[in-house]
């Protein structure tokens, strides 16, 4: 008895820790994938520094080559936290990355260039509109959803068929070469390192953590997915809140698109994206939301990015072949949910 | 088959619920359960559904005594529970809800429609019933689905059936409907337990009744030998020696309405509230006041008519709209419509005012700590932290933190759909306590109830309604539990 009360008692603390918080068990499961990562990685280099070095590229990579997924898994937190689902992601984004490249000097109907607009910065013209058609995209789909009460999954199921095929279709004999100013909005390197996707990734995540907690659309957003009716009969405009997240997503989508855009300098119309909303969702749901809506956090999604992302990086390096790291990636949902939902009840 | 229940006693805990009650019924008979809501009848007839068990008494079929420890052999005893909400399927035909669970099938296993729809028409033809055997439930009326429902309860050869209610949301000509129906049943010897409060309704097809108070079997006899206004006194029973509200002094009309209709719930509705009053709706379940009042703040359907707020006639097409004309809404079934479970109780509290506290786009939320504290404060919200999640507030403290979401708000007219539901009774006195000094403060209450009791003791004025019509308004001696109950029985007419 005596020693209990002195110092500090680590089982207890992690048994009530792991009951009483649902993400608990997901941050241990990464920390333990970092860990044996880190191990994978080797330690068999000259120096600590050349070590150090190795390691802090290999992370940069990871989250680079995470954060579109990453900016895309944050607007979709908050589709779920209302009930909803936008399988439409990829596809937009493909929409999207079509619309920019009509916006370069290189492309052949050159929607500027026809009206006598040359010269143009490409990272100042190129920007703006795909943010623009990511909002006009998903403002459509939260209409459908909300004034054509139709359910979130089909409408966003006949979204992601429409703009993917008339994407396809548009730009059979367009393939416009990204200018190189565009290609730096991604690419430019600080310290020889190509930080921009992840800083955009961590701004986006802390703006959406901010609007999720200190905003009245934030918290608007959770009554919805909670209590539709006991919202309505408060006064929310519900169907306002449900068009703003779905514009959100595809604001964000925008923003992932010009990454996207700008990072590879092309993009290929049948496959670029394809996937991405399985892996958001994935995600999300890793991170704790409850797909019935209601229930979820921001920081919870960057956790479920993260495990999903050092996960596949592990496998990477300790030889696994790569159809099998699917399968991984299920398992990794599955048990995330298994373990989370142990704990509330 | 004749039924006798003798001496029949049921507690829960330590509330005795029935006490040593008698019921009879004989064949070809159709028997009124009459009583107030809590009087007992429904756990009479759950023990006589096999439902649940009596701690004491016997029942008896054709004199011989029987026990139920399952619907299931109370069913096979040829007792058939009709329950208000039905047990069918929408999207099966007829025939095939008749025979759920039990279809009929060839040697080869496969479903014996034809034998199935023969049967069915069998026994529409033996009750006078035209409809066809195949068409979808989904398109019958509610009357009819009643019928289909007691259909097949015959199928399964039941003597005697229970009917919880049954006009409750049936209009006129479907009650006909089911009303002509059940002397088809009467005239093929089948007993029937008629459970309703429209005692008109009562006295047009029952045959005799009984009346529960509080567990007791007060009185019971042939429909010939008694009035509809004796049977409403047999109910309220004892003189109640009621609590009123003191009468105050009211200012000028703020809300009134005319002409109010929705083609469907309510019809022809024109009341008119004062500021600092308390005004009552009242009626049965079924009587179209909830409805009529969630239209009246944009969140039920559109209707017709006028409705002016401080002599200005107003349109308000959602909750929004009714909020910033300054009026409050505490929706009845509070899981579902009034707190969200999944904010904490600063939240729940919070939720109207939220969008207009803010510094900036950001929430004040030293602002909406200061508003709940004192809402917390003036209606003696007992919570521990006040980010504690809302669903760990008894339903007393929930209803409170639903109530001081609107206080807050300040509203000048506070419509309230069933206060008191499902909070006990050391908050419900709190509750119609805070309805008084919000009166005394100038804001015009609205109580929707139906419970009598509730009316009288908080509003100052009432409006009795019977199938989505006021029938009448009362007020100073008239407002009281008899005569509230003799309107609302539709007795009075």
């Amino acid at each position: 008895m005596e020693d209990t009360k002195k110092g500090f008692n680590f089982v207890e603390w992690f048994r009530k820790m792991w009951t009483e918080h649902p993400l608990f068990s997901t941050a241990c499961a990464l920390l333990l994938m970092a860990v044996l990562q880190t191990i994978a990685l080797g330690f068999d280099q000259a120096s600590f520094g050349d070590w150090l070095s190795k390691y802090l590229r290999n992370w940069i990579n990871i989250l680079r080559n995470n954060a579109t997924i990453g900016i895309i898994a944050l607007g979709m937190t908050f589709v779920i936290i209302t009930g909803g689902i936008d399988l439409a992601v990829g596809s937009t984004l493909v929409a999207i990355g079509a619309i920019i490249m009509l916006f370069f000097d290189g492309a052949p109907p050159g929607i500027l260039a026809a009206r006598g607009i040359t010269g143009a910065p490409a990272s100042i013209i190129g920007t703006p509109p795909g943010r623009l058609a990511g909002i006009i995209l998903g403002e459509f789909t939260g209409v459908l959803i909300t004034v054509g009460r139709i359910p979130p999954f089909i409408a966003t199921l006949g979204m992601m068929k429409i703009c993917r095929s008339v994407t396809q279709q548009c730009m059979q004999t367009i393939n416009p070469s990204v200018p190189m100013p565009f290609t730096k909005i991604a690419n430019l390197a600080i310290g020889r390192q190509m930080f921009m996707p992840i800083i955009y990734w961590l701004i986006i995540a802390f703006i959406m953590y901010w609007v999720s907690k200190h905003t009245a659309f934030g918290r608007h957003v959770f009554a919805v997915g909670s209590n539709e009716r006991a919202s309505k009969l408060s006064g929310i405009n519900v169907n306002r809140v449900k068009r703003m997240v779905y514009a959100i997503m595809g604001l964000l989508v925008g923003v992932a698109s010009v990454l996207q855009v700008s990072r590879i300098g092309a993009m290929d119309f049948a496959n670029a994206g394809s996937g991405y909303e399985m892996d958001a969702i994935a995600a999300v749901i890793v991170g704790g939301t409850s797909m019935s809506g209601g229930r979820g956090s921001i920081g919870g999604t960057v956790l479920g990015v993260l495990i999903i992302a050092v996960m596949n990086n592990l496998l990477n390096l300790i030889g696994v072949p790569p159809f099998l790291r699917e399968a991984f990636k299920g398992v990794i949902v599955i048990g995330a949910v298994l373990l989370q939902k142990k704990e509330k009840n | 088959m004749n039924l006798r229940m003798t001496g029949i006693s049921k507690s829960f805990g330590a509330n005795l619920v029935l006490d040593d009650v008698s019921f009879f019924l004989g064949s070809g008979e159709i028997v009124a359960l009459l009583g107030e809501n809590g009087a007992g009848k429904s756990t009479l007839m759950n023990i006589l559904g096999g439902v649940l068990p009596a701690d004491s008494g016997s029942i008896e079929i054709d004199g011989s005594a029987v026990s139920f420890s399952s619907p299931r052999e109370s069913l096979d005893a040829g007792i058939a529970f009709i329950h208000q909400e039905l047990n069918l399927i929408n999207d099966l035909a007829i025939y095939e809800n008749l025979f759920i669970g039990r279809e009929i099938r060839s040697k080869w296993g496969i479903l014996d429609k034809k034998t199935m729809i023969g049967r069915t028409e069998e026994i529409f033809s033996q009750m006078g019933i035209s409809l066809d055997p195949e068409a979808m439930v989904r398109t019958l009326d509610a009357s009819y689905k009643q019928i289909v429902e007691i259909s097949r309860a015959m199928l399964m050869d039941a003597r005697i059936v229970i009917m919880d209610e049954p006009t409750t949301s049936l209009t006129e000509t479907e009650i006909d409907r089911v009303f002509s129906f059940m002397r088809s049943l009467k005239a093929a010897g089948v007993g029937i337990i008629f459970i309703s409060h429209k005692l008109n309704e009562v006295m047009e097809i029952c045959d005799s009744y009984t009346v529960l108070r509080d567990g007791h079997m007060v009185s019971s006899g042939s429909i010939g030998s008694v009035t509809a206004d004796m049977l409403a006194k047999m109910m309220v029973g004892h003189d109640v020696i009621e609590e009123k509200r003191a009468s105050h002094a009211c200012g000028d009309i703020v809300l009134s309405a005319s002409g109010l209709s929705d083609g469907r719930n309510f019809s022809d509705i024109s009341f008119s509230v004062r500021s600092g009053e308390v005004v009552g709706f009242t009626g049965l379940l079924g009587d179209g006041r909830s409805e009529l009042f969630l239209s009246v703040f944009g969140a039920g359907t559109q209707h017709t008519g006028t409705i002016e707020i401080d002599g200005k006639p107003v349109s308000i097409n959602n909750p929004w709209e009714a909020i910033e004309h300054g009026i409050g809404y505490v929706p009845r079934n509070r899981k579902e419509n009034g707190i969200v479970k999944d904010l904490d109780i600063i939240e729940n509290g919070s939720l109207v005012t939220m969008k207009s506290r803010k510094k900036g786009i950001a929430l004040d939320i030293r602002r909406i700590e200061e508003d709940f504290r004192k809402e917390q404060a003036d209606l003696s919200i007992k919570m521990g932290a006040e980010t504690d999640p809302i669903t760990s507030l008894s339903g007393g403290n929930q209803q409170k933190v639903v109530l001081a979401k609107w206080l807050s708000a300040g509203p000048e007219i506070l419509i309230l759909d069933n206060p008191t539901q499902g909070v006990d009774v050391g908050a419900k006195e709190e509750i119609y306590a805070i309805i008084s000094r919000l009166a005394d403060e100038g804001v015009s209450v609205i109580v929707l109830s139906s419970e009598a009791h509730e009316i009288v003791r908080t509003s100052s004025r009432c409006y009795v309604m019977y199938h989505g019509r006021i029938l009448t308004e009362l007020e100073g001696d008239d407002l009281n539990e008899h005569e509230i109950m003799r309107w609302a029985t539709g007795a009075a007419i």
